[in-house]
């Protein structure tokens, strides 16, 4: 009755459309997840054999209590067996609820194990792991795969176990009253069985049939709400509107055709139950007419066990369903698990502590991706060149040139396929990642906020940056007094994807951040021009100071920054076409003149047009 | 019952449903509550039976006496079997009547609100997320649907049953009956108690679930940033806080849940033993017989769930409530761009000359108007280019010529009509557009072409598919025309997609033809055939045209150059290029682009 049904949108969920076999090797992988609570799995199965023993004593002893007193009027004796009536009642309601507790205590921390074990997997892919599988899917993954899981872990094996117990004990007590009534009783079992499994077939059949065209209308409103204008501008209101109400027929009637079963399900359970009571009266009355010992409070105890056997058949048959989803998700997320695309760590890495600020290209080549045919689409080709320490090396080039790729590389998010990189002599894959990112700040173009406040932004939950260590970092590049012109200061929300700060606002928050692990060398992707003109000079001066004294590596877009490099890097193409200072490569009325006229004529007085350049989303962090 | 009246008439619409079904109901009750009576009467019977089969003995007549006795047990048997089967016949048609009638109330009102979206505008659009106008969609409609099927349906069996049951109880012994019933009241309220506990938990689990989600979600878009700054361990670590909590809710609700069945269990079973033990004492007082203890624990047993179901019953109904008012705040809402009293439904052509005059327009959301004053006349058949940087207000202007935005200030006219006395139909149906934002439906390539034309032949498709110069891309795909795009079929590129666009808007033949930056994604050589094409159209629509390429813009008869909101240059291409402005600036670095780009 709990409906938190979590219906997720990333991905239609096909789950219930698989039809599981109980594979031996999963279920072993799913245990495993359970290993580290085995003492408290026994527990609860223990407890769950006491409450299977305590439920069909009732009716065992209610016949006590009519047979041994109540017909002979022993009032004192009926007292006694009233009190274990009590303790038997009181027994199994605690005994049940501690064990449904525990079960779901058990499944809970199976689930969160494996969630965050997930996740830490997940994290720690390489970046071309995230290139290609879509976000959405890896959320489902660690949550709503990872949750069907949790009825294995839970109410699987242990509640199951104890239906069985109980159909047991209930077998058992009917037997030591009276076999023949027994027998009697039992045979609606396998009509009682049959109803169930028949019911169960068709509802299952039917539910993934209403599950579809519940995504079916999810999909279509989602679909329509967000293309709505596109609806109205076409005028196509009416035959879109038939279309739904089709879809929502279609919807209604799967709705419908299980509201039969359902019609028939209960009334039929009833009908067996009332089949097994006259069976047990007709039967026990025929037996005592031949002088059986067939007692009053045997009678009423019967008539108590038919009702009673029916919940374990009709929860088992519940649970059948459940495992087969767990099955399903258990499979997509060990799936998960199985997927290996971590870079290699080094066998020896060798120890980095603070660097010099070399950075030396030697012949790289680079594709993110190979074509259909295999051959490598190369975004960098034979790049070499070498930035010595305290140097600023500015990388010019138009859209699609690889400047961003450099970086990527260099931070090594992608794995380079020929050449070296070598930071102060070292090639970065003999470096532990994190020293190698440790050392190499990166300001992104287009700054990636959580959400959260502007501190949360800026410490990224590093609990070693203090507050005053941020607050000198924001006074070196002057975004203090713009983060406390903010309503809020340090604690204003930055609002999903940062969108109540503009651009340059952002970038500046990038400087900061970058600024706190004072690394030795800078990487920056400048932001494109369209900023005001106070955080325009803001950004102006932050600049000089990030700079300062540290090895820079810098997508130039300002006149200001490519003036002041010790070497501009011209790509084309892929490629590094010419090099050389401002003024030599002006001189040299090449490639930089023409990107020169093209990109940075503007922000000398007079020019104002500003080209809206899609940037590659690679490096949009 | 407040906002849940609202529904009422739908009750009456129904009522052929729910007269029967109502009735059902109770005949069913009825018959089921007579099974315990046979069974008292056959418990009681048997050892009278006995007593008298053995006090016969030997004698002739106990030959005699056998056979009425079997009979007697076959018809106490048969009549159980025979009463509940009558009782379950009643329950499966109250079942296929009353809970069917809700399923055709859930059909109607979702259908109702589908069609009241229909006429909302953008305004709206932009205030609800889409993910909220689904959840109203489906969740809160389903809430609802309960409280008109099975609420329903359950009060009134349980009224019946626990009415009947209790008559049938009170007649045989008043006392035992007190004490029996005892419990039941509590049992009713510790299910309502539970009921709310169980919500409210899973309201908070739900929201830790979303908070969870959306820290993977975050952590996934941003995982640049964390490898860069190597904050992947205190990601992590975050993440394990999130689940720990998510835990923590998970238990808080498995703690009430956990108690549920036990409670349930444990009142009912306090009954039974009230029964046994009050019921042995009268008894052997001779006051009832052990025939009635049966009876009373089976009624006991029948009554549990009837009764537990009216605790649920409550909370059903303030979540019904709690829905009808979310959907009520969509249905109240007037559409507000539509037909009114000012709209002259008599005209049904267009001939596409357009004006602005001082057209003004501010985003609910943004602190500068997006148009300024902007005027402008374009006469039939001619072409409007519109240039400008980004958020200089260039779609704004053009949004407004299909009346998807109305202006706050000015007016926009048709053929010398203003857009607002035009018949909402007339405007679009003579219109072709195309957005800056390509959606396309998932559905086949030729379906979505002939969005705007359901009459469309593949031949008419096939020439709107060759002006866009998609027809060779078509030919590509895996089925040609009929094949799906999107999520189900295959992922087109962005230029293929736009010039599924393109190609929508063109089988319309429309009398006015808007590009809303629409050549972005192809490439120069694309757009040149694109061009051709629309050129040789030309004479039969007025173009509006916005674009960052001048290359797209040349040929129009007025180009206007935004900024800010207005219009701060126009005239001709070749006016502007002489005038040392915006627009020359503009030109000067495309032809050095290009230069480049040749390298």
């Amino acid at each position: 009755m709990a409906d938190n049904t979590s219906d997720d949108h990333f991905e239609p969920d096909d789950s219930v459309d698989e039809v599981h076999t109980f594979d031996g090797k999963l279920i072993r992988r799913i245990a495993r997840y359970l290993a580290p609570y085995t003492g408290y799995v026994v527990l609860a199965l223990v407890l769950t054999l006491g409450a299977s023993v305590l439920g069909p004593l009732r009716p065992w002893l209610v016949q006590k209590a009519i047979d041994n007193y109540i017909v002979v009027g022993d009032l004192e004796g009926l007292r006694w067996v009233i009190l274990f009536l009590m303790l038997a009642l009181v027994g199994e309601g605690l005994l049940s609820f501690v064990e449904n507790y525990l079960t779901q205590w058990i499944g809970q921390q199976a689930i969160y194990d494996l969630r965050t074990t997930l996740f830490r997997h997940v994290e720690n892919q390489s970046l071309s792991y995230f290139d290609h599988t879509p976000v959405g899917r890896i959320i489902t993954r660690t949550t709503s795969d990872v949750e069907a899981l949790s009825d294995a872990f839970s109410s699987g094996l242990v509640t199951a176990l104890g239906d069985l117990f109980k159909l047991f004990f209930i077998a058992y007590f009917m037997f030591t009253l009276n076999w023949m009534l027994a027998v009697v009783t039992l045979l609606v079992m396998p009509l009682m069985v049959g109803v169930t499994v028949w019911f169960r077939r068709n509802v299952r059949k039917q539910y993934r049939e209403t599950r579809k065209q519940m995504a079916r209308l999810n999909s279509f409103i989602q679909e329509h709400v967000t293309g709505m204008h596109i609806v109205q501008l076409f005028g196509r209101e009416a035959e879109e509107k038939r279309r739904f109400e089709d879809i929502n027929d279609d919807h209604r009637a799967a709705h419908l055709r299980t509201i039969f079963y359902y019609a028939i399900f209960w009334p039929s359970i009833e009908f067996i139950s009332s089949v097994a009571l006259a069976a047990v009266l007709w039967f026990g009355g025929f037996r005592a007419l031949g002088g059986s010992a067939l007692t009053l409070g045997v009678l009423v105890a019967f008539i108590q066990y038919a009702r009673q056997f029916f919940r374990p058949i009709r929860d088992l048959s519940n649970k059948y369903d459940t495992l087969q989803r767990a099955m399903a998700g258990a499979e997509r997320v060990f799936g998960v698990l199985d997927t290996r695309a971590s870079l290699d760590a080094p066998d020896a890495p060798v120890e980095l502590k603070g660097i010099q600020g070399t950075i030396e290209f030697e012949n790289v080549w680079f594709a993110y991706e190979e074509d259909t045919e295999g051959t490598p689409d190369w975004v960098l080709k034979d790049v070499s060149f070498k930035v010595e320490p305290g140097e600023t090396a500015a990388l010019v080039g138009a859209t699609g040139a690889g400047k961003s790729t450099v970086m990527n590389v260099l931070l090594r998010f992608y794995e380079i396929q020929k050449g070296r990189i070598l930071v102060d002599g070292h090639d970065i894959r003999d470096l532990r990642l994190q020293d190698l990112r440790e050392h190499i700040g990166l300001i992104p173009q287009d700054v990636f906020l959580f959400s959260g406040s502007v501190r949360r932004n800026l410490t990224l939950d590093n609990p070693d940056v203090d507050e005053a260590l941020m607050r000198r970092a924001a006074k070196m590049v002057q975004a203090d007094g713009l983060i406390q012109r903010l309503p809020d200061g340090y604690d204003q929300d930055v609002k999903e994807r940062g969108s109540s700060l503009s651009r340059g606002q952002r970038q500046l928050l990038a400087f900061v951040r970058a600024l706190l692990y004072d690394p030795d060398v800078m990487v920056l992707d400048e932001a494109t021009s369209s900023v005001d003109t106070e955080t325009e000079a803001l950004i102006q001066q932050a600049l000089e100071r990030v700079t300062e004294g540290r090895t820079t590596l810098a997508i130039a877009h300002r006149l200001s920054t490519i003036q002041d490099a010790d070497k501009i890097l011209v790509m084309h193409k892929g490629e590094i076409r010419e090099r050389g200072t401002h003024q030599e490569l002006l001189a040299a009325d090449g490639l930089y003149r023409k990107l020169y006229d093209l990109q940075y004529a503007e922000q000398s007085p007079g020019g104002a047009w500003e080209k809206n350049e899609p940037t590659d989303e690679r490096v949009q962090a | 019952m407040g906002p849940l009246s609202r529904l009422n008439h739908f009750f009456w619409e129904y009522k052929y449903l729910f007269v029967p079904g109502l009735l059902f109901t109770m005949v069913s009750a009825g018959f089921q509550i007579t099974v315990p009576m046979v069974v008292r009467q056959a418990v009681d019977s048997i050892p009278r039976f006995v007593r008298l089969y053995t006090l016969y003995a030997d004698t002739p007549a106990q030959a005699e006496l056998y056979t009425y006795f079997v009979v007697a047990l076959l018809l106490f048997a048969g009549g159980i079997i025979l009463l509940s089967a009558t009782s379950g016949l009643f329950m499966f048609l109250m079942r296929q009547t009353v809970v069917v009638a809700s399923r055709h109330i859930e059909y109607d009102l979702r259908n109702d609100l589908y069609a009241h979206l229909q006429r909302l505008s953008s305004t709206f659009y932009q205030e609800y997320a889409t993910g909220d106008v689904i959840t109203r969609a489906t969740d809160d409609i389903e809430k609802v649907r309960r409280y008109i099927g099975p609420a329903i349906m359950y009060v009134t069996r349980s009224l019946v049953m626990v009415l009947v049951a209790a008559s049938a109880m009170f007649v045989i012994s008043p006392t035992l009956t007190l004490y029996a019933l005892l419990p039941l009241p509590l049992l009713a309220g510790a299910v309502f108690f539970m009921a709310r506990m169980v919500h409210r938990r899973s309201d908070r689990l739900q929201q830790q679930y979303s908070a969870l989600t959306s820290r993977v979600q975050e952590a996934l878009s941003g995982i640049r940033v964390l490898k860069a700054y190597t904050r992947e361990a205190a990601e992590a670590e975050a993440f394990d806080d999130e689940s720990r909590a998510y835990r923590a809710r998970n238990l808080d609700l498995a703690w009430v849940e956990s108690a549920w069945r036990p409670s349930f269990l444990l009142l009912v079973g306090v009954s039974t033993v009230i029964v046994v033990w009050v019921g042995g004492r009268l008894v052997t007082e001779g006051a009832i017989t052990i025939g009635n203890i049966a009876e009373y624990i089976i009624y006991i047993n029948m009554m549990t769930w009837p009764v537990a179901s009216l605790g649920f019953v409550i909370t059903m109904i303030q979540r019904a409530s709690a829905s009808v008012q979310r959907l009520q705040r969509i249905q109240d809402r007037t559409p507000e761009i539509a037909d009114g009293p000012q709209t002259d439904a008599s005209i049904k052509t267009l001939e596409g000359r357009i004006a602005f005059r001082d057209v003004w327009y501010q985003y609910a959301d943004e602190e500068a108007p997006a148009l300024r004053g902007v005027s402008f006349e374009l006469p039939a058949d001619g072409t409007l280019a519109v240039v400008g940087r980004t958020g200089a207000g260039k779609s704004t202007l053009v949004r407004m010529i299909p009346r998807l935005l109305d202006p706050d200030a000015g007016t926009v006219t048709i053929d010398g009509h203003d857009l607002r006395t035009l018949p909402l139909e007339t405007v679009r149906r003579h219109m072709g557009y195309v957005p800056q934002d390509v959606f396309l439906f998932s559905d086949t390539v030729a379906n979505n072409i002939a969005f705007g034309d359901l009459d469309a032949h593949r031949d008419e498709i096939r020439r709107a598919a060759a002006e866009a110069d998609l027809l060779d891309n078509v030919r590509d795909f895996p089925e040609g025309f009929d094949t799906y795009v999107g999520e189900r079929g295959i992922t087109l590129s962005g230029g293929q997609k736009q010039r599924t666009s393109i190609a929508r808007a063109l089988i319309r033949n429309p009398r006015i033809l808007i590009f809303d930056d629409s050549l972005s994604a192809v490439d120069t050589a694309t757009e040149r055939n694109i061009l051709r094409s629309l050129r040789q159209r030309q004479g039969s629509h007025t173009l509006v045209i916005v674009s960052h390429r001048l290359s797209a813009v040349q040929e129009a008869d007025l180009i206007l150059v935004m900024e800010q909101g207005a219009v701060v240059q126009r005239g001709t291409h070749e006016e502007l290029v002489a005038q040392d402005g915006l627009y020359a600036d503009l030109h000067e670095k495309q032809l050095l682009e290009e230069e480049i780009q040749a390298l």
